[in-house]
């Protein structure tokens, strides 16, 4: 459709532009605000609620930890066998903390470090780019 | 003298189908035009994700009109095409009409390679899909652990609504005005979408027009920034948010999407992709997706979105009185919805005993980060150590969620 035949079908008096106009301009106004300011309420009230629900179970969570670092203790303290020379003790409690973190602290144990051989002599990101893209769903 | 005869119709007929016959004047301007957005968005670099592709769409549309031709109906007569491919009636598929006592095939031809990308726009689909790849890539923490952050992204839609009006007593339908005046939410996709549903004869001046504004961010906002606090009020520092835990941000997007899909239905494509992507992101049991959502699909669909839009913006279409309408409304929407931004963003700052820096208030518009770094930028002028990046993020993706619910409210609004 031609923009100067819908202008011209918009053919308004004055009073209906301003009464679509101040409508149009009250709707939106009130009904944005509205359901924005709703939004505030709902998220201010659930980020409360687990807000405050977190905090409790971390505070539980660390009174049971401070017992716990003794019991890991104990069970962690096997050297660990690095089978590849060169492999530095820094990189070795870097491995252990990613390991602890995602298995959580004192879950798995290391027992030997091996350093892999590369595949089809790729670099390692370039097989950590291969791996994330055709890992299975 | 056969073979020159040939020859000469050959040539005759290769000029008739040639741009240089076809074309009218309006489509070289615009060709120039093309060339103007394609200098901005490759030297300048103005929002090049989308303007280059848009540009190019301009330029290939007035070039090649048929590119975005719809399909038809040929009638072509019955002996002359039988004629022509040499065949049976037999072995002819397509339907017949008789005319004057003749039969004429009813041919088919097929529409021009951008009008059946074009679909994705009439149809409100690629600006929902984008909206995916945006919620995919959005952290919604800061808005989560500051929520009043949501009435700053709703004093910027103000300027869509202001705009409809001037719209309106500047002649434009009520449908046009809409679209016109959510040039104000500073939100490309939620432009596009509202503009193919209400009024899709504009879209490609509110498409360039929504785009140039938002590259120009930088430019339009600082000055009404200024002018509206003062140096006491752009110095102040915010407190340190708090963090947000992994489940308040799981459950923002679901949260949101009931409550608006439930209030706004209209709002519901827009709102809810974003928060599908938003959700697929901070799940995170679905990365591969979510990657996808960010990036593969979104510029797939950016390419689309681009080239198409750009595509509608032809010689006779653009180059009217009414184009210069919409971009000077487009601009006034847009300067309106910063000052409320600001001026509400100088209430809360008062309401909160000068806890709130008003320059976040400009981030309401949804050009996210930009109009966020914009605050950013301006705050640091007058206080080198003021970081409010992080506090201008809240408003500045409530604009975004705020621009889709003043979308839904033009599209059940207005009668289309």
């Amino acid at each position: 459709m031609d923009i100067n035949n819908i202008l011209a079908a918009a053919g308004l008096s004055l009073e209906e532009k301003f009464s679509i106009s101040l409508t149009t301009l009250l709707t939106g106004f009130v009904v944005v605000f509205l359901v924005l300011i709703l939004l505030i309420v709902v998220i201010s009230v659930y980020g409360k609620i687990v807000y405050s629900a977190q905090n409790k179970s971390k505070e539980k969570a660390n009174e049971v930890k401070a017992e716990a670092p003794k019991a890991v203790a104990s069970v962690n303290t096997a050297p660990i066998k690095s089978s590849a020379s060169g492999i530095s003790d820094e990189i070795i409690a870097v491995i252990a903390a990613a390991v602890d973190s995602t298995y959580g602290a004192g879950n798995a144990k290391i027992k030997t470090i091996q350093k892999s051989s590369p595949i089809s002599g790729r670099p390692v990101w370039s097989q950590a780019g291969v791996l994330d893209n055709t890992r299975p769903f | 003298m056969g073979i020159i005869d040939g020859f000469l119709k050959g040539v005759v007929g290769l000029f008739n189908s040639s741009g240089f016959a076809a074309l009218n004047w309006q489509n070289y301007v615009m060709v120039l035009i093309s060339f103007v957005l394609l200098y901005l968005a490759i030297a300048k670099e103005y929002e090049p994700l989308i303007l280059l592709p848009l540009a190019f769409g301009m330029l290939l549309v007035n070039l090649y009109p048929s590119i975005m031709g719809a399909p038809s109906t040929e009638f072509v007569l019955e002996s002359e095409y039988l004629k022509t491919h040499d065949i049976s009636t037999q072995s002819v598929q397509y339907a017949t009409t008789v005319i004057n006592g003749e039969t004429y095939y009813n041919v088919p031809t097929y529409g021009g390679l951008l009008y059946y990308l074009y679909q994705g726009v009439k149809m409100g689909i690629y600006p929902p899909i984008i909206f995916l790849g945006i919620g995919a890539m959005t952290d919604f923490g800061p808005l989560i652990s500051n929520p009043k952050s949501f009435i700053l992204g709703a004093a910027a839609q103000i300027g869509i609504f202001v705009t409809f009006f001037g719209a309106i007593f500047l002649g434009f339908s009520q449908a046009q005005a809409g679209s016109i005046g959510i040039i104000g939410g500073a939100d490309g996709p939620t432009a596009i979408f509202v503009t193919s549903k209400l009024a899709p004869d504009l879209l490609g001046p509110i498409a360039v027009a929504a785009y140039s504004y938002m590259a120009l961010v930088p430019i339009i906002q600082p000055p009404i920034m200024k002018l509206l606090t003062t140096k006491k009020e752009r110095c102040i520092k915010m407190e340190q948010l708090r963090p947000v835990s992994k489940l308040e941000k799981i459950l923002f997007p679901i949260v949101v999407t009931v409550l608006v899909a439930l209030l706004l239905p209209d709002a519901a494509p827009l709102v809810g992709m974003l928060m599908l992507g938003n959700l697929m992101k901070e799940s995170g049991v679905v990365d591969r997706i979510a990657k996808t959502a960010q990036n593969e699909l979104m510029n797939i669909v950016t390419i689309f979105l681009g080239v198409t839009v750009g595509a509608t913006a032809t010689g006779t279409v653009f180059l009217q009185l009414n184009t210069i309408k919409i971009i000077f409304l487009g601009l006034f929407a847009f300067c309106i919805g910063t000052a409320c931004g600001v001026l509400f963003g100088k209430l809360m700052c008062f309401f909160t005993g000068g806890r709130v820096n008003p320059l976040i208030g400009s981030a309401g518009v949804s050009a996210v980060p930009m109009a966020a770094r914009v605050s950013q930028k301006v705050g640091q002028k007058d206080n080198p150590t003021n970081y409010l990046l992080m506090h201008a993020m809240g408003p500045n993706v409530a604009g975004v969620i705020g621009s889709a619910v003043a979308a839904g409210v033009l599209l059940s609004v207005i009668p289309h």
